[in-house]
């Protein structure tokens, strides 16, 4: 078992309950999909496993051992072999796409070759060999704002590449892309997904989505797990109590 | 093997142990905002409503111990108030009782101390219209804008040395002043100094500093320096300096404050420490906004030089001072004109400069 999160809460300082008692395990190589509405607890579930916030109460074991309380060193050491690629793709706007995917080794980097940008002959070609997996070497040079949408979250996907991550964490990575798109960067998931056996956590809206890159799903409701099963269990009856009675699957291909 | 200690904590006690805490919180605040505004009305309807306004006193009367009295009552009666749960400042900090009794109080109370502030602001400040078009007045004006228009050319070299001398102060001081305004900005920024105790403490104390600093007047300042180094430009250019980096560490801090969140929470999640996530996603969103914040105080430093210069700060303010002594009305609209001249083409330069960065 890589991750196994027990009995977790969080509440925010302004006392929003956003998760309520969430309980999971995953396995090595699974393909994790979260789904459920708008606020239901998707992001900070994953914020949570990460530590990118605290959680309330509750437990984090990520490779057996207890991560929920860990500071310092510790917690970083933790963060660098966990990849994170967001809806945004949080990318450094103004510096090149080599520089942003380096970046994903900075955790194993001294601090100060970091600030001199000083990186060895190593750690570019490794970047160049990530840029090459999500298929856009030849864009190392430019400046990161300068991509398209969906060649931005493959520079995501290569920064967090660079971890060479036990586990990835993806939170809504094609919501601001178009379908096509989104199947595109999607592959990659799964190659990695596949090719190096990362497991892989994702939240995602489309079931269509959903039903072809799953290996299993979760669903969130008001912070709390209403489902969980394979992602062709979930029929017209599951689809209408995780997004609601006046909800409509739409079909994205 | 020993057994993991379990921290588990009800949830909902948390949330309902943060309201009472909150709500115990607002109620001191309330209670202290209260008496202040009690106090204040109290003060201002003696002092100037009734002895200044309504008996015309010329000397007001001064006793600690009516003052003592007044403030007595402000408290008995601002306690009693706030518990009430219907004062004004209940309702600001969100703990008033919703009913008809709040909102007119409110109401009313609102209205008063606007009326009360703006007529004890009106005998403050001695509004006089006749003062204004008093004919003697109109002599005098006509007087200096007549001289202003015929300026005595005689002086030009010299004032143009004086001019360029407050330049030169204020580029300096904005330049020296660019290091530690940086430093101080990522130590007070408020984003990047929250997640421990130690952290914030240091935030915290280095913005009350900062507030001190600044909401002393650069003039202030160089009354200060030019006691502590001498009278001339070397005063005037500390004064600026300090002055300058007390408020622009704000800016810079808010510009901090202000970016996006997303480049940190990427770069953290990698693993990465502090002085990396400050390096990678902190410095590269604010670079630009401090440039042009910089440029934009230079051409502030630059009138607040000339200001300064009549303190005994050096430079044409100085300069306009003396011949303003002298009453030498001719020489002070050579001088007028320069500055308005300089200052309005800083702020073309400093205006253009900063559309061309963004
Ligand atoms: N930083 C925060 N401070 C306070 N409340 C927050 C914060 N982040 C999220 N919340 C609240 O927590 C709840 C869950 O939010 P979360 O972002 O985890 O939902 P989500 O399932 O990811 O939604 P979405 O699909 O819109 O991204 C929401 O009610 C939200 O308002
Ligand atoms: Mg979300």
């Amino acid at each position: 078992m890589i991750l196994e999160v027990k009995n977790l809460h969080k509440i925010y300082n302004s006392g929003t309950h956003a998760l309520k008692g969430v309980s999971i395990s995953v396995e090595a190589g699974e393909f994790l999909v979260i789904i459920g509405l708008s606020g239901s607890g998707k992001s900070t579930l994953l914020r949570c496993i990460n530590r990118l916030i605290e959680p309330t109460s509750g437990k984090v074991k990520f490779l057996g051992k207890d991560i929920t309380h860990i500071k310092g060193e510790e917690l970083r050491k933790v963060k660098s072999q966990i990849g994170m690629v967001f809806q945004q793709f949080n990318l450094i706007k103004r510096r090149s796409v080599l520089t942003n995917v380096i970046t994903g080794k900075l955790g194993s980097l001294s601090t100060f070759n970091s600030i001199i940008e000083k990186f060895d002959k190593e750690v570019i070609n490794e970047a160049l060999n990530n840029l090459e997996t999500v298929g856009i070497s030849e864009k190392a040079k430019e400046r990161a704002d300068s991509l398209s949408g969906g060649q931005q979250q493959r520079v995501a996907i290569a920064r967090s590449l660079m971890q060479n991550p036990k586990l990835l964490l993806a939170d809504e990575p094609v919501a601001s892309l178009d379908p096509a798109t989104s199947n595109s960067v999607m592959h990659y998931f799964e190659k990695i997904n596949k090719d190096f056996g990362t497991t892989v956590i994702c939240n995602l809206h489309f079931l269509s989505l959903v039903r072809r890159y799953a290996t299993r799903v979760i669903a969130l409701k008001a912070g709390e797990i209403i489902y969980e099963g394979l992602p062709h269990e979930i029929d017209e009856t599951w689809f209408k109590t995780i997004y609601g009675e006046e909800a409509e699957e739409v079909e994205i291909r | 093997m020993i057994a993991e200690p379990e921290v588990e904590i009800h949830p909902q006690k948390i949330i309902d142990r943060n309201k009472r805490k909150e709500d115990k919180f607002n109620f001191i605040k309330a209670i202290l905002l209260d008496i202040f505004l009690v106090f204040y009305s109290l003060i201002v309807l003696q002092r100037a409503i009734y002895f200044k306004f309504i008996l015309d006193l010329r000397e007001l009367p001064f006793s600690w111990n009516e003052i003592g009295i007044i403030y007595l009552i402000s408290v008995v009666t601002g306690i009693l108030w706030t518990s009430t749960k219907t004062s004004l400042s209940c309702k600001l900090f969100g703990i008033a009782k919703d009913n008809k009794i709040t909102k007119w109080t409110v109401e009313i109370f609102s209205w008063f101390l606007f009326n009360i502030t703006f007529i004890a602001g009106w005998i403050v400040t001695k509004f006089s219209i006749v003062d204004i078009f008093s004919s003697e007045g109109i002599q005098g004006a006509q007087r200096i804008f007549g001289a202003l228009f015929q300026p005595e050319m005689g002086i030009f070299d010299d004032a143009l040395f004086a001019i360029i001398e407050t330049i030169y102060i204020a580029l300096l001081a904005t330049l020296i002043s660019i290091p530690p305004t940086l430093l101080l900005s990522f130590f007070t920024a408020r984003n990047l100094m929250r997640d421990n105790k130690i952290a914030f403490t240091v935030y915290y104390v280095l913005r009350i500093i900062l507030n001190f600093i600044r909401s002393i007047e650069p003039l202030i300042w160089a009354i200060i320096f030019s006691v502590w180094v001498g009278i001339g430009p070397y005063a005037g250019m500390i004064a600026l300096l300090v002055h300058t980096i007390a408020s622009n560490a704000k800016l810079y801090s808010e510009a901090i404050e202000n970016i996006e969140e997303g480049p940190i929470e990427a770069i953290s999640a990698t693993g990465a420490n502090k002085i990396q996530i400050v390096w990678y996603a902190v410095v590269p969103q604010i670079l630009l906004p401090f440039l042009s914040f910089t440029i934009y105080r230079w051409d502030i430093n630059v009138r607040m030089a000339t200001i300064i210069g009549l303190v005994g700060g050096g430079g044409i303010g100085t300069m306009l001072m003396q011949y303003q002594g002298l009453a030498r009305w001719h020489e002070v609209g050579l001088i007028v004109l320069m500055i308005a001249f300089v200052v309005w083409v800083m702020d073309y330069i400093s205006a253009r400069i900063r559309e061309a960065i963004y």
